[in-house]
Order: structure tokens, then C-alpha cells, then sequence
């Protein structure tokens, strides 16, 4: 399937063969060396993570077992959250409880819907449990605090979302619930990776820039998520946003409505890229450190750069099928080619030049704020 | 301590602004000398006068015991005069220093220009104020801006004088007389459709009030304890933007929407503007298509304004956006009103 949509892209296809091998010939012989539980865990990994398994696997092993433990808690935890068919009156409590679940062994969970994608993940999170008690005491005390303030933060949005119609209404409310559920993330993977002397920023220092990876990476998957989440009855976008273009957020999918709809997907595309200039600043201050933790932090942002490019101004956005999501060839492609600062500038700038090339109708309220993003962006690589 | 402010050229588009918000923050001392009054404030004492007579400048800093001076002055850089390019920005700046030092002014804030730093050709990439002045200006304009710049910065320190000097570039406004009309005009004959080069090239733009706060900026921090006198500043909106799609945001004022664009590359730009030029040459007309316009329209053209951030406090009050809007709205209005 990957090479069928990357077949018309010669140079994706080579660079997903070269990045297939890549990835298997590197890890094989460590991974032979594992005990099964952990197989199990990094197994889990590849099934729920989908790329961002790849990136954590090119880590040392030391910051790759904090990485992949840290995920598969909190995935475990966003399974719960995500499940519809899980009540609200269970569903707070366990989310309010997960981070001291997380220390009891042989925990499980069996009460997941049929159709809840991960569910397999918790009806085996004994597995998790075990190999996250083997970290070290400050890593897990960082986990357990992380999964803590996310879990009552989610759970505060449900509760919010069962008695309003609509919980996001303010683009602050917005930043809050995406600082909740990702850019809590990005401060406890720098806690983490502090934590055992990696050469990373200080977090108190660098919290603003931190949190910003993560509001980054989470909006623009919930703009390019907005029809599968709104078939599920999840509403991200906020209401500030798109009452300028729409009186009621299901009219975005309605044709008559699909200029005001691409207008409305504008504002969310610039929402998620006033945030970019301080992911860049984070990259920065890892560019002179750890070669592959700069990796770490570099791939999953250009990745997410190219998503946005994809989705902006991309009426699919709004197509009850089609899903906007970057050809696997091309992900990997980016991947390869993220080695350095320079390289990532040359990315950066290339997919800011696909952006403004799109910005081309001035009709659009947000025209020209979208160009200024974009000039922001440009300079931050001179 | 109360400062005496003289705005020279305060009657022009800048100058007009620096007073206004003077007046707004309640300053009592305010003079304005121009060669021109445009403006009736009861509260400033306004002196008419040539700033390449020496002794008219000198009168008005005497008398009103100035303490402070901002020295906007300058003929339109599309003016055909180089003579007086030379009289007033260079012999009339020299005249302002001289009179600055004899009677004891504290501080002089000039209004320079980007272009002080540009030869007519080179792109300008988030350049700041460590870049050269070029060994040949673009034009004659250009040349006396950058010659002032030089007296003004020299001057520092003379008889406890403290200078500074301001490069905004593409100021524009309400009112403004040469950057909205030129877009207008473009609106007006039709050719909005035309696009030269592929719009990669980002220009920086000024909106003039970001311009006159900058300058009463520079008066407030100019000090011996510091480091912002004898020095050069670009002020700028900090916002960069593609070229034609600042035209596209202007024309969109005035619900006008390109029906199509017609995309020619450069090159092919400046074989019509040189064709055009040599016919204005023949027929002794103004060409409107000149080589200059197409490397305007085609080249990088912004600055970094870090040292005015770090220096002088700057930061940019209105955005290039609402600076748009609030430029055209004179414009607008008048066309109601017909």
C-alpha cells in the first residue's frame, strides 16, 4: 500500500526502501536481546504510534526505553479518554486515577468498546506496567506527575463537554485543552531526557517553547482531523473560530458552504503556525547538542510542517473519506533528510513556499496574516 | 525636566504624526519648523522657514530654547530636484548641527532611510545596522540621505549633543502621498493582473505612527548611561511579506479582486522597462515601466530591527494588517463621499 501512493514519486520510493532497511538492519540484533515483555512493549509501540515509532527507535537506548514507556502510559490513558462508549461517570474517575494505576502491577483494563482502536494495549498493560517500573525512580516520578495533571485536564474537558454543547468556545480554552493533552508531552520528554543528562534546555527556562512543540503537534492533527472527529461527535475547532464563517460546526461539511469553509480552515491553518517560531526556537537549542535527540525533536515537527502545507487551504479537510495525511514515501524522505539545522532550514523553507503559494486568494480574511507567518518562519533560518 | 521639543518638518507626514502624539501625551513644548504650514495648533509655535538658510533654523532653536530635536525633514525621494536633495539634506542638516551645538541642544534624532544602504541592486536579506553604505548609491536621493545620516551620527558628543538616526522603510499611512497612491494608480489603469517575478521576494513596509513612535522612542533613551546615541536604527513593521500580495491586500480595500494574473519573469521585466525607458527618453515623457520598479517588485528588501528592540524599547504598535486598512480609509472615505 505504502509504495502504491508513493509509486508516482520515484525518489520516495527509494528513500522508503532505503529507510525500511535502515530501520530493521540497525535494531535487529539489540532487539533479539530483549525480554519479551519488552518485545511486547516496542511491539505496542509500532501498533499504536504509527511514524513517530520509527523516530523514538533511532534514540539511544537509555532515552528510548524513557520515550517509548512515557508513550505507551500516556497512549494507554488517551485510550480511555478517546473511548465514546466508556460513561462519563467511570470514565473521569479512571482518567483522575490513571497515574496511580500506572505503579499497580498486573493493572489491566477490559472495558473498551469492540471498535476502540488500542484497546489491546490496555488489556495487557500489565506489560506496560512492569517494564515502567524497571525505569529509573525520577523518570517514573516524572511520568507519574505528567499523567497526573494530563488526566485531570482531560478529565475537566469532559466534564466541561457534558454540560456545555460545545467545550472549546475560546481560542485560549483551544490552547488550554492542546496544552493538556500534548504540550505537557514535550515538558515531561525534556523533564525525562534532563533527567538522565542528556544536553537538553532547562525546562523551567524553556517551558514556553516546550509547550509549543506540543500545541503544535496536536493542532494540526486536530485540524486535519476535524471530519473523522466530527463523525465521532468530537468537536476540537474553536467555537471563536469558525462562528466567523459558520452558525453551527457540522455546516463546514455542507458544499454550499465550502468557500467559508476553506476561509475558516485558513484561520485554524495560521492558529496552528503562529506556533512554529518557537518550535524552531526549541530546535535551536538542541541543535548543538545530541545529534539524535535533535532528530528526535526535528523529524516529528517538519513532519507535521508538511501535514499543514497538505492541509491548508485542502477542501479534503472536509470530505467525509478522504483522509489528508502525507504519502508515507515522502514522510520518509523527510525523516532521511532531517540530519542537521541546515538541512531542516532547506525543509522549512521549502514547504513555506507550498504555503504561500496556496495563499493566493485575497478574498481570505487571513490572507495576509498567513504571509506574515510565513515571513516569521523564513527568517528564523538566516 | 521638561524637554523643548522642535519637530522639523512637522508639517509633513511624518513630522504631523511625531506631533500628534506629542500632544496626545501631553507634552507642553512643541515647535515645528517647516517651509510650508499646513497645520493650525493653537498650542504649537510653528516657524516657516528655509532649512538651508542657516539662520532661519538657528532663530527658531535659539528663541525657543530647544532642547530636543526631531528632524524629519526631506523632499519626496521621487522628487526630480537633485539640488535640492544636496540643499536639504545635506547643507540643511549641517545648518540643524551647527545650530545644535552652538546653543546647547541635548539631542537630535534624524530621520535616515533603508535605502541608505542600498545600491540598486543587491537584495537585502534581514540586513541590519552592521551593513556598509554602498561605494554608489542607487540615486542622488539616496546619497544625501546617507550623507546626513553620517553628519548626524558624527555630531554625537559635540558639546554634550547626543544623535541617533532612524532608516524606516516604505513608510506609509493615511494620507500618504507616495506609497498608496502608486497602488492606486496601478488599480486605477487596469493593471492588477500583471505579476512580475514569482512573488517569492518578502519587502518590509513602515505604517508611520510605528515610524513617529520610534522616533519620540529615540528622544526619551537617548542618554550618556547607555549605548543608543551616535548610532543607526532600521525600524520596520518586523513583519516582511511577499511583494504582490501586499498589493493584493491594498486592492482587496477597495473590494478589488484581480480576475486573473497574468506572471512574467523578471528578466522579461526589464527588457519591457528598458524598451519603455528608452522611449520616455525619445519622447521626453516620464516613463511610469522603469528597471528600478521591476527590482523593487522582485527583490528581497527587509531588515532585522533587533537593535531597535534591544535599544531604543521598540516594537511595532500597529500591524502591517490594520496598518493597510487604516491607510486606505482616507481613501475610502473620499470615495463615499463623491
Amino acid at each position: 500500500m505504502e509504495f502504491i501512493t508513493s509509486s508516482f514519486y520515484p525518489t520516495e520510493i527509494l528513500a522508503l526502501i532505503q529507510y525500511k532497511f535502515l530501520r530493521s538492519n540497525n535494531k535487529s540484533k539489540e532487539i533479539s536481546s530483549w525480554s519479551e515483555r519488552k518485545k511486547r512493549c516496542y511491539q505496542f509501540l509500532e501498533m499504536t504510534s504509527g511514524s513517530f515509532s520509527s523516530i523514538i527507535m533511532e534514540l539511544e537506548q537509555e532515552y528510548r526505553d524513557l520515550i517509548c514507556m512515557f508513550y505507551l502510559v500516556l497512549r494507554g490513558m488517551d485510550t480511555i479518554e478517546d473511548d465514546m462508549t466508556i460513561p462519563i461517570d467511570k470514565k473521569i474517575p479512571l482518567l483522575r486515577t490513571f497515574h496511580e494505576k500506572i505503579s499497580q502491577k498486573d493493572w489491566i483494563f477490559t472495558e473498551n468498546g469492540p471498535n476502540e482502536k488500542d484497546r489491546q494495549l490496555l488489556m495487557e498493560f500489565d506489560v506496560v506496567i512492569e517494564e515502567f517500573l524497571l525505569l529509573p525512580k525520577e523518570c517514573q516520578d516524572i511520568i507519574i506527575d505528567i499523567t497526573k495533571r494530563m488526566g485531570n485536564g482531560m478529565a475537566d474537558y469532559i466534564e466541561k463537554t457534558s454540560h456545555d454543547r460545545y467545550s472549546i468556545i475560546t481560542i485560549k480554552e483551544f490552547d488550554e485543552y492542546c496544552h493538556y493533552v500534548a504540550g505537557l508531552v514535550g515538558i515531561g520528554i525534556n523533564d525525562l531526557f534532563n533527567a538522565v543528562g542528556a544536553k537538553v534546555p532547562s525546562t523551567s527556562k524553556n517551558s514556553k517553547i516546550i509547550i509549543s512543540m506540543g500545541l503544535f503537534l496536536q493542532k494540526i492533527n486536530i485540524v486535519r482531523d476535524f471530519t473523522e472527529d466530527l463523525n465521532e461527535n468530537r468537536k476540537y475547532w474553536p467555537k471563536q473560530i469558525w462562528t466567523k464563517y459558520v452558525e453551527e460546526i457540522d455546516e463546514l461539511i455542507l458544499p454550499e458552504n465550502k468557500i467559508s469553509s476553506i476561509y475558516c480552515l485558513s484561520e485554524m491553518i495560521l492558529n496552528t503556525l503562529l506556533h512554529v517560531i518557537e518550535c524552531l526556537d526549541y530546535l535551536f537549542t538542541v541543535k548543538n547538542g545530541d545529534i539524535l535527540i535533535f532528530g528526535f525533536a526535528a523529524k516529528p515537527l517538519i513532519i507535521a510542517y508538511a501535514t499543514l502545507a497538505l492541509t491548508f487551504k485542502n477542501y479534503n479537510t472536509f470530505a467525509v473519506k478522504n483522509k489528508v495525511k502525507i504519502r508515507k514515501g515522502e514522510a520518509a524522505k523527510l525523516v532521511l533528510q532531517c540530519t542537521d539545522m541546515y538541512e531542516v532550514a532547506r525543509l522549512f523553507k521549502e514547504y513555506t513556499k507550498v504555503i504561500l503559494k496556496k495563499n493566493n486568494d485575497s478574498l481570505d480574511p487571513n490572507f495576509m496574516q498567513i504571509n506574515i507567518a510565513c515571513g516569521q518562519v523564513n527568517i528564523q533560518f538566516l | 525636566m521638561v524637554e523643548n521639543y522642535l519637530i522639523i518638518g512637522g508639517d509633513g507626514f511624518v513630522g504631523r504624526w511625531v506631533v500628534e502624539m506629542l500632544i496626545k501625551r501631553g507634552e507642553t513644548s512643541i515647535t515645528v519648523f517647516d517651509i510650508v504650514q499646513r497645520y493650525f495648533d493653537k498650542e504649537i509655535k510653528h516657524y516657516q522657514g528655509d532649512l538651508s538658510n542657516y539662520d532661519d533654523i538657528s532663530d527658531c532653536i535659539e528663541k525657543e530654547n530647544i532642547t530636543a530635536i526631531i528632524h524629519t525633514a526631506s523632499p519626496p525621494h521621487d522628487g526630480k530636484s537633485e539640488g535640492l536633495f544636496w540643499e536639504v539634506n545635506v547643507e540643511g542638516t549641517k545648518n540643524v548641527i551647527e545650530a545644535c551645538v552652538k546653543f546647547g541642544v541635548k539631542k537630535l534624532v534624524y530621520t535616515s532611510s533603508s535605502s541608505v544602504v542600498y545600491d540598486g541592486y543587491s537584495e537585502l536579506i534581514n540586513t541590519d545596522e552592521t551593513a556598509p553604505y554602498p561605494e554608489k548609491h542607487m540615486n542622488v536621493y539616496n546619497e544625501t540621505k546617507a550623507a546626513g545620516e553620517k553628519l548626524v551620527l558624527e555630531a554625537n558628543g559635540r558639546n554634550g549633543l547626543l544623535t541617533c538616526a532612524l532608516r524606516p522603510c516604505g513608510i506609509f499611512g493615511p494620507n500618504d502621498r507616495q506609497a498608496i497612491p502608486g497602488f492606486i494608480k496601478v488599480m486605477e489603469q487596469g493593471q492588477t493582473k500583471f505579476q512580475i517575478g514569482n512573488n517569492e521576494n518578502f519587502v518590509d513596509w513602515t505604517y508611520v505612527e510605528n515610524c513617529a513612535y520610534a522616533h519620540i522612542l529615540a528622544v526619551d533613551k537617548l542618554s550618556v548611561e547607555n549605548q543608543t546615541a551616535g548610532e543607526a536604527y532600521f525600524i520596520t513593521n518586523g513583519t516582511p511579506v511577499p511583494f504582490w500580495d501586499l498589493c493584493r491586500l491594498i486592492w482587496a480595500q477597495f473590494n478589488h479582486y484581480p480576475p486573473y494574473i497574468l506572471k512574467f519573469p523578471s528578466s522579461f521585466g526589464f527588457v519591457i522597462a528598458s524598451l519603455a525607458e528608452l522611449a520616455s527618453y525619445i519622447t521626453g515623457k516620464e516613463p511610469g515601466f522603469t528597471r528600478f520598479r521591476v527590482r523593487f517588485a522582485t527583490t528581497n528588501r527587509y531588515f532585522n530591527i533587533n537593535k531597535a528592540r534591544n535599544r531604543l524599547g521598540y516594537e511595532p504598535l500597529v500591524d502591517l494588517e490594520e496598518g493597510v486598512k487604516r491607510a486606505c480609509q482616507p481613501v475610502l472615505n473620499s470615495l463615499n463621499n463623491n
